[in-house]
């Protein structure tokens, strides 16, 4: 448990930042253009959260940093060497990714069948990542059911640990929470905050939910309406010991919720009036 | 006036108690019950009719349905069914004949189900081959295999091979679209999921599009050895070579009513067995697909 302590704790220099988004576009192939200039940084060991109108493009930029497409322009730089012992990047997909066939535990421990025998750790090194996860997330008694077994909340959970365990430098939300109910959403954004916060994994949340976007995020980006780029940022100011619960009734959190909503509701307006 | 309109009802009629439902369980089991029994009732007159109705001097002379010499009695169909299993009164043994077919079967189905369903993998990992191959394979499974036996048999003569062959050439497609329909429906996702999470191109092979694949093969086993046998049963009695169908085929030409009913029960008992066999399998397997 000590050697697996210091991992968890390794530190970086915090201000670095771990990605610099430059300019970056896409336009599909008939050439109309969906990212039209993205700028921001991902601050190592924080949460972005980008929030924007229904099909403005926030899933492309997500693809895109997460290498699954390439931009049309613009560049991703990524900050050098830093804590190479790191698995780079991790995706939580909207849908199930889940392998029905695998339980829990190995679902859980799934980096560790896909990749490369020589980057595996010793066998009781990934037993120890994968135990210390489940109780973490609390899926304690869980470990050995099957997908079909499992509660949406907690196959989320699984899912999420599943792109946890590699320790990766980045990790990528799309949506992922959308289909839960109000309540069990409320809850896993408590355990995600929580893992993220402690295992400093640099994270990037695209959603709809503006709430749950300023609950987890220290940035939040609101995107323009199609062709998307960024319209404001804004700093989200509860630092590292959040509860999701007490957020939703405290003053800071409504008023900040008032404001981006605000500029929110104006891309929404444009990008329905474009529809139209 | 208009607060006072329901009508007080006579105290006898308001407070009727309700019959007391009895518990689900039991009510449950009640309708199994009955259903069981129905399926008796059914059974015993289709038995009697099978039994009694060709004694009708007037039916037998109207139809050979109604014929003795052509369909027998179901008490001399039992008394061929035991003297098949036990080689009484000078009959044949069925377990020879029986285990010829049901050996071509299952093996027909195993090597059918593995070419089927490693030629479905493989066409839906490339589309572009699977483009070039789609009309031959569709025009090759609107072909009737029972009319390619005569050419099985001229390539491999009468033989177990020649069984073993027919059984492949049907379960070989029923495993093929299983397993290129499971190839193509592993959501994108699944596959994206496994590259970030470190897979090269071999990996989300062997764990993401070959397990996927195979649990849908596995899903039509059940139909592939129903095909399996009919279509070994169906060779047997064209070539009249080995097996239960060539005890058929003996017993229906020289006009033994009886004995071709008795072998057709073994044949029903057995393929229901296999059949049976087959979704435990398939459901001890593929436990975790929830439909």
């Amino acid at each position: 448990m000590n050697a697996m302590s210091t991992t968890l704790d390794a530190r970086v220099s915090e201000e670095e930042p771990l990605a610099d988004v430059k300019d970056l576009r896409y336009a599909y192939e008939d050439g109309s253009p969906v990212l039209d200039g993205i700028d921001f940084r991902l601050k190592t060991g924080t949460v972005t959260g980008v929030v924007g109108p229904s099909g403005c493009g926030k899933s492309t930029l997500l693809s895109i940093l997460a290498g699954l497409s390439e931009p049309t322009g613009g560049s991703v730089s990524w900050a050098p060497g830093v804590m190479t012992d790191r698995h780079p990047t991790s995706m939580m997909f909207q849908n199930d990714t889940l392998l029905p066939w695998l339980t829990v535990r190995q679902n859980v421990g799934l980096h560790y069948r896909l990749s490369a025998k020589r980057n595996r750790p010793s066998a009781t090194e990934q037993r120890e990542r994968i135990e210390s996860l489940i109780t973490l997330a609390g899926l304690t008694g869980a470990e050995d059911r099957f997908p079909y077994q499992l509660s949406g909340g907690m196959r989320r959970r699984t899912a999420f640990l599943a792109a946890v365990t590699p320790r990766p430098r980045t990790l990528l939300l799309d949506e992922p929470f959308s289909a839960l109910d109000e309540p069990t959403r409320i809850a896993i954004h408590q355990d995600v905050h929580d893992v993220i916060k402690q295992q400093r994994i640099t994270t990037l949340l695209i959603t709809h939910d503006l709430a749950e976007a300023i609950s987890l995020s220290d940035q939040v980006l609101v995107l323009t309406a199609r062709p998307a780029s960024v319209f404001r940022s804004f700093d989200i100011p509860f630092g590292e010991k959040r509860s999701m619960l007490e957020l939703r009734d405290d003053p800071t959190f409504l008023s900040l919720y008032g404001e981006i909503w605000e500029h929110l509701a104006t891309q929404i307006q444009r990008s329905n009036q474009r529809a139209a | 006036m208009m607060t006072n309109t329901t009508v007080a009802r006579p105290a006898s009629l308001g407070s009727a108690p309700k019959p007391a439902l009895k518990p689900k369980s039991v009510r449950v089991r009640n309708r199994r019950l009955a259903i069981f029994a129905g399926q008796v009732i059914v059974l015993l007159v289709f038995l009697a009719a099978w039994q009694f109705l060709p004694l009708i001097p007037a039916l037998s002379a109207w139809s050979h349905v109604f014929d003795p010499y052509f369909v027998s009695s179901p008490t001399k169909v039992a008394t061929s069914v035991f003297d098949l299993a036990t080689g009484s009164n000078n009959s044949v043994l069925i377990w020879p004949y029986m285990w010829q077919t049901v050996f071509a079967s299952l093996l027909g189905t195993v090597i059918g189900l593995v070419l089927g369903g490693v030629c479905g993998l493989i066409l839906s990992n490339f589309p572009f081959l699977s483009a070039v191959m789609r009309p031959f394979v569709v025009a090759a499974n609107a072909t009737p295999r029972v009319a390619l036996i005569p050419v099985v048999v001229i390539i491999f003569g009468l033989s177990l091979t020649t069984s073993v062959v027919i059984a492949v050439l049907v379960v070989f497609f029923v495993a093929f679209f299983n397993a290129y329909e499971g190839g193509i429906s592993i959501p994108r996702q699944m596959i994206d999921n496994a590259r970030l999470l470190g897979a090269n191109n071999a990996r989300v092979l062997l764990h993401v599009r070959v397990r996927y694949a195979l649990a849908w093969t596995i899903t039509g086993l059940p139909l592939a050895v129903t095909f399996a046998i009919i279509s070994v049963v169906t060779g047997e009695i064209l070539t009249g070579y080995q097996g239960t169908g060539y005890l058929l085929a003996t017993a229906a030409t020289t006009g033994n009513a009886t004995l071709t009913f008795g072998v057709v029960f073994y044949l029903a008992v057995v393929g229901l067995l296999i059949v049976m066999a087959a979704e435990a399998l398939r459901r001890r397997v593929l436990h975790w697909w929830a439909k």
